[in-house]
């Protein structure tokens, strides 16, 4: 066995240049956010904490910040909520329960672009799904701008992504609540519980696991909605719907500001790795038997 | 009872909800079958006349190169991916290494970590190799960055195997490469696939990378080009829905066909083994 251990090695060397250059980046991304940058020449000189203090003098980051605070609470509670609620009443079914959630999932096979030019047709405001079927029903829709609007732009956003996710947090939550001991329910319905009390005071307290992975992967997911931001509103109506990671790719491909780029990666590399971190030690506990 | 009512309201509420849920899709495939004409009607939950199978060509037209692109980059990236992730998954399961939980905990905060934050390394990386704007830069960024995930789930599959197994073949003589190749990946084809599928699927949606690092039409994926038509075609919601429509072809395949090993990949790499 030992002999073979060399050999076990050789098989890491791949991913341990991954890994490396991967974390080398991260550490590339600080240098270029902590040194002076003219267009896209490096001057190697120090600057301290200049592209932050910048970034954080622009009006558009803090509206960029707040948005992705609004993806974080607007997307993450209902996905949950929802998700875990039909998820106790599927598992309550049990007839036709398959073709149901595969109904709910299969939305997350498909990409951003496609759920977003998909959902901006639905929301046009004069020839849109929404608005014409409100119409057929009688509905005045003269105001009704819905990602059009700056007002309400990002929460129809926030729906298009719960259309997309509320499978998966359904998936998650039924494989969790199948693996409760069926006694534990069995005995609280004896006791005369109702539905609600099982629901969240059975079921709930023991699927955490099944809480912790959705809400994390659903906040890192609020990173990730950059691509629906592009193709839906790409940012507007003025910069109401923007995100952090869309201000990097401006920053840094439009404006040319590679500082100010890197600055926004490294702010959105702390907000990601707050949750990340804890959740990695969390989920390592579960992979490697100790 | 008031049991058979509850089940039979939450059935009802379940199956409006699927209902509402499945309305977008089955408008776009509609939308996507009509003339202009009636699209401009607005009867946008009336089925079509007759099949406008058209639109499809249009759009087809302006997808076919973002098609070619994707799947040729995705298709290698995948494999590539794959096969160093599963050989990392053996390695990190088999070998008792003292620093294999240090490494596993790496790999599972770089899976997790949004790609975004590397962007500016990334475009740096590639121009620095005269990589921007081809297959091979494409490539190897995807390569990189599904690494870590197809490690994960492979991983968690190989943990699975019983380690007797591995023990008999290597007293027999078989070397650990082999083992991997010819006893350990047959017995682990499920989640080889569901690793596969989750990598090949990533790719595909990829957006940001698409069009960060090409310029012009050649090695550009796919997704950049949808976004493209409906940049395009404005307001022409028929073309548009077709073109959504091609586009997600592959991955609902992948879903209809291979949904459980979707599930499977899924639990796995969020370390619900």
């Amino acid at each position: 066995m030992r002999y073979y251990r060399t050999q076990g090695l050789l098989f890491l060397v791949p991913i341990l240049v991954i890994v490396g250059i991967f974390y080398g980046m991260i550490v590339w991304d600080f240098v270029v956010a902590l040194t002076g940058w003219q267009g896209l020449q490096a001057t190697w000189k120090f600057v301290g904490l200049y592209h932050f203090s910048r970034l954080f003098g622009l009006q558009r980051f803090w509206v960029n910040l707040g948005n992705n605070l609004r993806w974080l609470l607007f997307f993450i509670a209902p996905t949950v909520f929802v998700g875990f609620l039909l998820a106790y009443l599927l598992n309550n079914l049990g007839r036709g329960e398959k073709i149901l959630w595969q109904i709910f999932l299969f939305p997350m096979s498909l990409s951003f672009i496609i759920t977003g030019v998909l959902w901006a047709w639905m929301y046009d405001p004069s020839s849109g799904l929404i608005n014409s079927l409100l119409r057929f029903i009688g509905v005045n829709t003269s105001r009704l701008g819905w990602i059009a609007l700056p007002q309400t732009a990002i929460y129809c956003m926030i729906l298009a992504a719960f259309w997309q996710y509320l499978g998966f947090s359904l998936v998650i939550y039924l494989g969790a609540i199948k693996g409760i001991p069926y006694e534990m329910v069995e005995a609280a319905k004896m006791d005369g519980a109702s539905h609600l009390t099982v629901a969240f005071r059975v079921i709930f307290p023991n699927v955490g696991h099944a809480t912790l992975i959705c809400t994390t992967m659903l906040a890192i997911t609020t990173v990730k909605v950059f691509d629906l931001v592009w193709v839906m509103t790409r940012g507007g109506p003025g910069v109401s719907t923007e995100v952090l990671p869309y201000l990097m790719y401006r920053l840094t491909f439009d404006s040319r500001d590679i500082g100010m780029g890197a600055a926004t990666s490294i702010v959105i590399l702390g907000f990601s790795a707050v949750m990340v971190i804890p959740y990695s030690l969390w989920a390592l506990k579960k992979w490697v038997r100790v | 009872m008031k049991e058979r009512y509850f089940l039979f309201l939450s059935a009802l509420l379940v199956v409006v909800l699927a209902v509402v849920w499945m309305i977008p899709i089955y408008a776009l495939v509609t939308t996507s079958l009509k003339t202009q004409q009636e699209v401009a009607l607005q009867k946008y939950l009336v089925p079509p006349q007759q099949f406008q199978f058209t639109n499809f060509a249009k759009a087809f037209q302006v997808l076919k190169i973002g098609l070619r692109n994707s799947l040729v980059i995705t298709l290698t990236a995948t494999f590539v991916a794959v096969f160093i992730g599963s050989l990392a998954g053996y390695a990190l399961t088999s070998f008792n290494f003292k620093f294999a939980t240090l490494l596993f905990f790496f790999i599972v905060v770089v899976t997790f970590l949004p790609y975004h934050i590397v962007l500016i390394p990334i475009t740096h990386i590639l121009k620095t190799l005269s990589l921007l704007n081809t297959y091979a830069g494409l490539i190897l960024i995807y390569t990189i960055l599904s690494a870590p995930m197809a490690t994960l789930i492979t991983g968690t599959f190989f943990m699975k195997v019983p380690p007797e197994l591995e023990e008999a073949a290597l007293l027999d003589g078989c070397k650990p490469f082999p083992f991997y190749l010819r006893v350990l990946l047959p017995v682990s084809l499920p989640g080889l696939i569901s690793a596969t599928i989750l990598v090949f699927i990533q790719i595909y949606n990829e957006f940001l990378l698409g069009i960060a690092l090409t310029r012009g039409p050649d090695v550009k994926p796919v997704m950049p080009f949808l976004a493209e038509l409906k940049g395009t075609q404005i307001a022409q919601w028929h073309i548009q829905m077709a073109g959504a429509l091609i586009t997600s072809i592959i991955p609902v395949a992948v879903f209809i066909f291979l949904g459980r090993y979707f599930i499977s990949g899924l639990m796995a790499g969020y370390g619900k083994g």
